[in-house]
């Protein structure tokens, strides 16, 4: 007899008060993430939750998840470690855009390539915020920031091209504009057997530009759904993910129909077939035994 | 009889050279010799020079020595490649191919003349006997067994186990070649060098293998079940090792993206509660040192092996060096200190990893373990491991009176506080390289900082207490004492064997525990001496700076060091301890009267 219990978003929540800037959009991002929990509903003692450095960074302390708010860019390696040394988890990763495609950027392709089962959020405000508004890897060409006084000279990441041509089986775009729909993202997300990549325009409300507040995201939103978009196909997820920039989808842009097994299934399986050939620990020196 | 002996071989690439040694040293185990096997190679990805040298000897084999007993060369110009590995000296016996024409009293040794020089037709024997000069190492496997006895029977059940599946043909052409190479031996007695004595009685077979298997395999017995890593030489065999094995044992590895991706998965992993490991050299660890920060300040236990390599950069990836040790102790930002061990030989790499692994669990850190390209890659015939010697401890958990609330940074008497892992119910926390309070929380409080600061210290100091990590040997009244870690170790022993025979007291300390420094015990062995040298393969003496960095050095204790790849030799030491003892009879000269 298993006891069946119910989680609510309240469950997922810390006692620890946020340091963001009132108005920050993480705050939504963070409310998405407990409702999208509660749905889900695994206890909290089964999540982990990883992140790197920067403000968004700070969002595994906000929840009663294990928690691991660990350096600038690593979450990922650190996350897969322990989907690798423990399965039987639900992982979720979360940062910046300067921690995810900056200082991190290399290790976003071989996440997902390996194709463990994990949940990766960008909170991408275009900016970083942490150290007081310096150009980031999705920030605008031109943008004048305390780094760039005359305007960035270079053009800016595409988050979602980015992960689709590495090979994402799951790809989404929300904002907290839209926090119910984020949930849903969210959820849908975490339930994907697979590495699954969801940005989220969260606005910077101290260094942030202006026409990326959370008024105008929710004039200029346009709901995939609504455009009856075709989520299982590649190469049109690719063409929208183009106006990355200009236009703000939200939505799944990509759901692999036919997702491979997931690492961890080829981990089991290994390691089910391995088990008979070891020797017991204590006589590991056999192996070094010469053949008489 | 002889007791000890150092067989240099080498050759070009084909000839078998490498698989020779490979012959002899897995015989000498069957038979219960102990020995010592390293291999060089030319700078080739493949082909191009190769050569070794075995030492086979009926006492312990404490390093591979200096000039050879026996150089045998397939052909000058490959053996003159490797130089100073493979030294030939005026008790030498040197053995060539006949072959390449040089007549026995005009080698191109610089001088150097041998106790003995034997041409064999070896090429043109395997050709007559074997059809093939490819059997010219069986020639050779055939040489040694008839002049020094050396394992005979075993070396020609190696023969039949590896040409037996290749077809009776081949097997009985090898076993003629064997069989002649000892004829020729056994009718052409040599004059300076007399057979291997019996090995003692001990059980064998010995072990044979490398110091990076060894450290594999001790990390399997320590109950590792994560590895991340990233090819670097010439660390990878210890990759290679735990990619065939952990996943027998329901664990894991992984060949990451980069050096970081490699240790983090390994911090990962830890924090989920497992073991983890993670190897490399110099440039991965430079890479590496953020991340041990994050271990140190987050508490998660961790081993990292560095194998070190001549630096800095990309430096020499082949070589050995002792270059390392500032890094491995001083490399972080912040108050932090790590534990650093070293092992001395193959034997040893399993105690010391295995110890590694204990110091992580109990201590809740990351732990480097110091070992170098010799050690890691030279094969050894080593007695038996009796594993039940060996506890393995694992990380001290929260009761159930310890969780909900669970306190997980707890300051507590020793420093340690107990440590939960996702999927315990009730031991939720924030892990962070940001600095927290005891629960957790992030603080920029300077007065949490500080006790924090105390408490990640504290907790490692009983580890200074720990003398079964310091190795003292020789006589007790020794005026000389020389201080030496890793492998040089095995070398200022053969010193102390060396000065002993020419009645010079010497004795030796061999910290295996590099930090925290154990002021005392270098205290205590410096005041029982009258001069010291602290022996190490670095240009620096890292060893020596450190050491003086923490306890008073009394005048008169001395740093011998050299750059890697320039190995340090027994008869170096000898030479320096000679030096000292005439600059103490000068000292100590009394004065003399005058009128």
């Amino acid at each position: 007899m298993s006891v069946i219990e119910v989680y609510q978003a309240k469950d997922y929540k810390s006692e620890l008060k946020p340091i963001w800037c009132p108005g920050c959009g993480d705050f939504g991002v963070v409310q998405a993430i407990y409702r999208a929990l509660a749905n889900v509903g695994r206890p909290p003692h089964e999540i982990a939750f990883v992140s790197g450095i920067g403000c968004s960074s700070r969002i595994p302390g906000y929840t009663t998840a294990y928690g691991f708010n660990s350096v600038h860019g690593r979450s990922l390696p650190i996350a897969q470690g322990i989907k690798m040394a423990n399965p039987d988890l639900l992982v979720l990763v979360a940062g910046g855009d300067g921690d995810g495609f900056s200082i991190g950027g290399g290790h976003v392709a071989h996440a997902i390539r390996r194709n463990l089962d994990l949940t990766y959020i960008i909170m991408d405000n275009q900016i970083y915020g942490l150290t007081k508004g310096q150009l980031s890897p999705t920030s605008p060409k031109g943008l004048k920031t305390a780094s760039s006084s005359y305007g960035s000279m270079e053009d800016p990441v595409n988050p979602l091209l980015y992960v689709l041509g590495y090979g994402a089986r799951f790809v989404a775009q929300g904002t907290p504009a839209d926090m119910a729909g984020l949930a849903t993202l969210i959820e849908q997300a975490i339930r994907f057997p697979g590495f699954a990549f969801v940005n989220v325009l969260s606005p910077c409300v101290t260094y942030g530009q202006a026409d990326q507040q959370l008024k105008t995201q929710k004039a200029r939103m346009e709901s995939l759904d609504a455009l009856g978009h075709d989520p299982s196909t590649r190469i049109r997820a690719m063409e929208l993910a183009q106006e990355y920039g200009t236009k703000l989808y939200t939505g799944v842009f990509y759901r692999d129909p036919n997702p491979d097994p997931t690492y961890e299934v080829f981990m089991a399986e290994r390691q089910m077939q391995l088990d008979e050939a070891k020797l017991p620990r204590e006589r590991i020196l056999d192996l070094f035994m010469p053949q008489q | 009889m002889t007791e000890d002996l150092i067989i240099g071989m080498a050759g070009s690439g084909g000839d078998g050279v490498v698989s020779t040694g490979d012959s002899m040293i897995t015989a000498c185990a069957i038979e219960g010799y102990s020995a010592m096997l390293t291999k060089s190679f030319g700078p080739q990805i493949r082909g191009g020079e190769s050569s070794f040298r075995l030492r086979v000897s009926t006492r312990p084999v404490l390093g591979p020595g200096g000039t050879l007993d026996v150089a045998v060369a397939l052909n000058w110009e490959d053996f003159l490649k490797f130089g100073a590995e493979l030294p030939v000296g005026g008790h030498t016996v040197v053995i060539y191919d006949s072959k390449s024409g040089v007549a026995p009293n005009a080698l191109p040794l610089r001088g150097v003349q041998p106790a003995e020089v034997v041409p064999v037709a070896i090429e043109q024997m395997a050709r007559e006997l074997a059809g093939t000069e490819k059997a010219k190492n069986t020639i050779v496997l055939g040489l040694m067994a008839g002049w020094f006895g050396v394992a005979p029977d075993s070396i020609l059940a190696g023969l039949r186990k590896r040409f037996g599946k290749k077809g009776p043909e081949l097997l009985e052409k090898n076993e003629q070649a064997f069989a002649a190479g000892r004829q020729y031996a056994q009718e052409h007695p040599l004059r300076t060098l007399a057979p291997m004595a019996p090995a003692p009685a001990g059980p064998r077979p010995k072990l044979v293998t490398d110091g990076n298997e060894m450290c594999g395999a001790a990390a399997i017995f320590a109950g590792c079940q994560f590895f991340g890593g990233y090819p670097i030489t010439p660390s990878s065999e210890i990759m290679h090792f735990l990619n065939r094995e952990v996943w027998k044992y329901g664990g894991s590895m992984l060949q990451a993206e980069d050096e970081i991706a490699g240790i983090g998965a390994c911090v990962g992993a830890s924090f989920a509660g497992k073991k983890a490991l993670t190897a490399t050299s110099g440039p991965g660890m430079s890479l590496k040192t953020e991340m041990l920060g994050l271990a140190s300040i987050a508490e998660l236990p961790l081993v990292c092996v560095n194998v070190q390599r001549g630096g800095p950069s990309t430096g020499i990836p082949t070589k050995s060096e002792q270059s390392d040790l500032f890094q491995a102790i001083f490399s972080a930002h912040g108050d932090v200190q790590r534990p650093v061990l070293a092992p001395i030989d193959v034997e040893d790499t399993f105690g010391m990893t295995v110890e590694a692994f204990n110091i992580a669990e109990r201590y809740q850190t990351p732990v480097i373990l110091l070992s170098d390209q010799e050690l890691s890659q030279r094969k050894e015939a080593v007695n038996r491991i009796d594993t039940s010697r060996f506890a393995v401890e694992n990380r001290q958990v929260p009761g159930e009176g310890e969780l909900e609330p669970y306190v997980r940074f707890r300051i507590t008497e020793s420093g340690v506080s107990p440590i939960s892992h996702p999927g315990l119910p009730g031991g939720n926390y924030l892990a962070s390289g940001i600095e927290h309070t005891e629960t957790g929380a992030p603080t920029a409080n300077g007065e949490i900082h500080a006790r924090m600061n105390e408490k990640r210290l504290r907790k490692l100091q009983p580890l200074k207490a720990r003398r079964d990590l310091f190795l003292v040997e020789g006589p007790r009244d020794a005026q000389i004492g020389l201080v030496a870690w890793g492998t040089l170790a095995g070398v200022a022993l053969e010193a102390m064997r060396l000065s002993a025979a020419e009645g010079l007291r010497v004795k030796v300390l061999v910290p295996k525990l590099l930090f925290p420094v154990s002021e005392q015990v270098y205290q205590d062995f410096f005041a029982s001496v009258k001069r010291g040298l602290v022996v190490e393969q670095s240009h620096l003496g890292q060893l020596y700076r450190v050491i003086r960095m923490f306890v008073d050095v009394p005048k008169g204790v001395e740093s011998l060091a050299r750059s890697g790849s320039n190995p340090l030799s027994p008869e170096d030491v000898v030479d320096r301890i000679k030096a000292q003892v005439k600059a103490m009879q000068t000292e100590y000269a009394p004065v003399q009267q005058v009128g």
